[in-house]
């Protein structure tokens, strides 16, 4: 199994990413998203936990990180277009996830295709 | 092909939690205590929120109230400018009538708190209400026996009352009919003539049981209705197919020719709705919302790691095992999976346990107090998603870690 180097600044996005998504994790249970319905939680947390795996796949240099980073960076924003959740978070989360894909681009070569 | 997977990663996965019995139990502690406190707080304000909402709705959601005093509040609450108006009057109700079109039923109220008795049985500072006979057609509320006032009744203000379930088994303690029967209030006879149908405890203490409800010309006789104490309001309800902004601006106009104020002064009455009630208990159970969701959000995450950790011994544990695995063919997603279900499953089990301490909770807590908390569908949802969810987030690093292990190495293990 080839082992690939993790670049400093792939280490740091990914603290930083993995921080993010963390912290976004208490936004399933504020009572606004609540209200939207009963399965919209589950939805917004299935997103998360997959960015999270995303990041976790990046972390160790697996191309399939950076595909489902994409995928869920998609799904993430079409969601919250959807649902009309124009917030300061929706906004933050184009911005910094575009600096991030950036990085992920420039390494994408130096990634590992298998699982 | 895939089940059989499934199968097996379940069936490993459940042999690893019960061979470790108290490891598994101190892991799932963690989401269960977290799941138990974020549920237990939504729980507990959807049902005040619901309570209050029911109570809200009984005072009529399509009603207006023209009060001395309006239902908002906040920092620049100019209470000094309300201080000074007068308060409503029972004369303003015909002078209203006269002057509109689109009200459907109109009625007046005064409130104060009496004496009343029956023989031996005494209630102090009863609430006592007086009503004006359209009031029955703005306020709703269910009769379990007699009925209404009639209106020469109300007009004429005949001495009879309807009283509320807990002041009927506070009076009439031996199940005694109190139909027909006198009790005093305030020192007056008064004869019972319908009885409200119970409604439990509202958050507003706007529930009937506890109510005395007498007519208007009655209750003059020993209330004082120019007195904001009585807390006088004229309730206003609208035609059909007339929104409450409709009638509030008719309102607004025939209140200020009948009290003859000039094109240039503030309004000196309020025009009250329900829904600002609603508004601003909305913005402080969304305050409560987010202070529960932030702690137990963050205390979920922390039972997150407990599990992420056992996980992480777990694999160590099992290393050899996984070497062997491997050296026979498993691949790495079967791997993967098992430790996955694993850890999804020590998060389940304790988001469950979870659950049903809280459903064990609303049950004695519904013994206790007179409100009604239920576990509702949506909050069972969202426990149960997050015992999965963060399973998956704590259990992924170990899980994947185990998955990328080179079985040569894996066996030498010890």
């Amino acid at each position: 199994m080839a082992i690939v180097k993790r670049p400093k600044s792939i280490s740091a996005i990914c603290v930083i990413a993995i921080i993010l998504v963390l912290l976004a994790f208490p936004m399933l249970f504020t009572p606004s998203i609540k209200r939207m319905g009963d399965f919209i939680p589950m939805i917004l947390g299935i997103i998360i936990t997959l960015q999270f795996v995303s990041l976790i796949g990046i972390w160790h240099m697996k191309r399939w990180g950076v595909q489902l980073f994409v995928i869920m960076f998609f799904t993430r924003m079409i969601t919250f277009m959807f649902l009309e959740l124009y917030t300061f978070q929706f906004y933050f989360n184009i911005f910094y996830s575009i600096i991030f894909l950036v990085f992920f681009f420039i390494h994408y070569k130096e990634m590992d295709s298998n699982l | 092909m895939f089940l059989l997977l499934l199968k097996e990663s379940i069936l490993f996965a459940w042999q690893a939690l019960v061979s470790n019995k108290l490891r598994t139990f101190l892991s799932l502690l963690g989401i269960t205590i977290g799941i138990f406190a974020i549920i237990t707080v939504f729980t507990v304000v959807d049902s005040l929120e619901r309570n209050i909402r029911s109570s809200v709705q009984s005072l009529g959601e399509d009603v207006v109230f023209i009060m001395k005093w309006p239902w908002t509040f906040g920092p620049d609450y100019p209470w000094w400018k309300y201080m000074s108006r007068p308060v409503p009057e029972f004369n303003e109700v015909s002078e209203i009538m006269q002057r509109t079109k689109s009200i459907e039923a109109i009625g007046f109220k005064v409130s104060s708190r009496k004496i009343v008795k029956h023989r031996n049985n005494i209630i102090e500072n009863a609430n006592l209400s007086g009503w004006s006979y359209g009031f029955d057609k703005v306020k709703s509320f269910d009769l379990s026996d007699g009925r209404y006032f009639t209106e020469s009744e109300a007009n004429n203000g005949y001495h009879v009352c309807l009283i509320g379930d807990a002041i009927v088994q506070a009076l009439f303690p031996y199940n005694e009919y109190p139909i027909g029967k006198t009790i005093k209030i305030a020192g007056k006879n008064c004869k019972v003539i319908g009885i409200f149908k119970k409604e439990g405890e509202s958050m507003l203490g706007s529930s009937m049981d506890n109510q005395v409800v007498i007519p208007y010309h009655f209750a003059r006789l020993f209330i004082d209705v120019r007195s904001e104490n009585s807390e006088p309001l004229i309730a206003v309800k609208a035609k059909n197919g007339i929104i409450n902004e409709q009638l509030k601006d008719e309102l607004t106009g025939i209140m200020r020719s009948v009290r003859g104020l000039k094109p240039m002064a503030d309004d000196n009455f309020a025009l009250n709705e329900t829904n600002l009630l609603s508004k601003n208990f909305d913005s402080l159970f969304d305050i409560v919302g987010i202070a529960g969701a932030i702690i137990g959000g963050f205390s979920i995450l922390v039972g997150g790691f407990g599990i992420a950790n056992i996980m992480f011994v777990s694999v160590r544990e099992r290393t050899n095992l996984i070497g062997i695995q491997k050296s026979l063919g498993a691949k790495n997603y079967f791997i993967l999976t098992q430790f996955l279900f694993e850890a999804v499953f020590l998060s389940l089990i304790g988001g469950i346990i979870g659950l049903l301490l809280i459903y064990l909770l609303t049950l004695v807590l519904g013994g206790v107090i007179d409100m009604e908390i239920t576990l509702t569908r949506s909050n069972i949802i969202l426990g149960l998603t997050v015992s999965v969810l963060i399973g998956v987030i704590s259990g992924f690093i170990p899980a994947y870690g185990a998955s990328q292990l080179d079985p040569v190495e894996a066996i030498r293990t010890n």
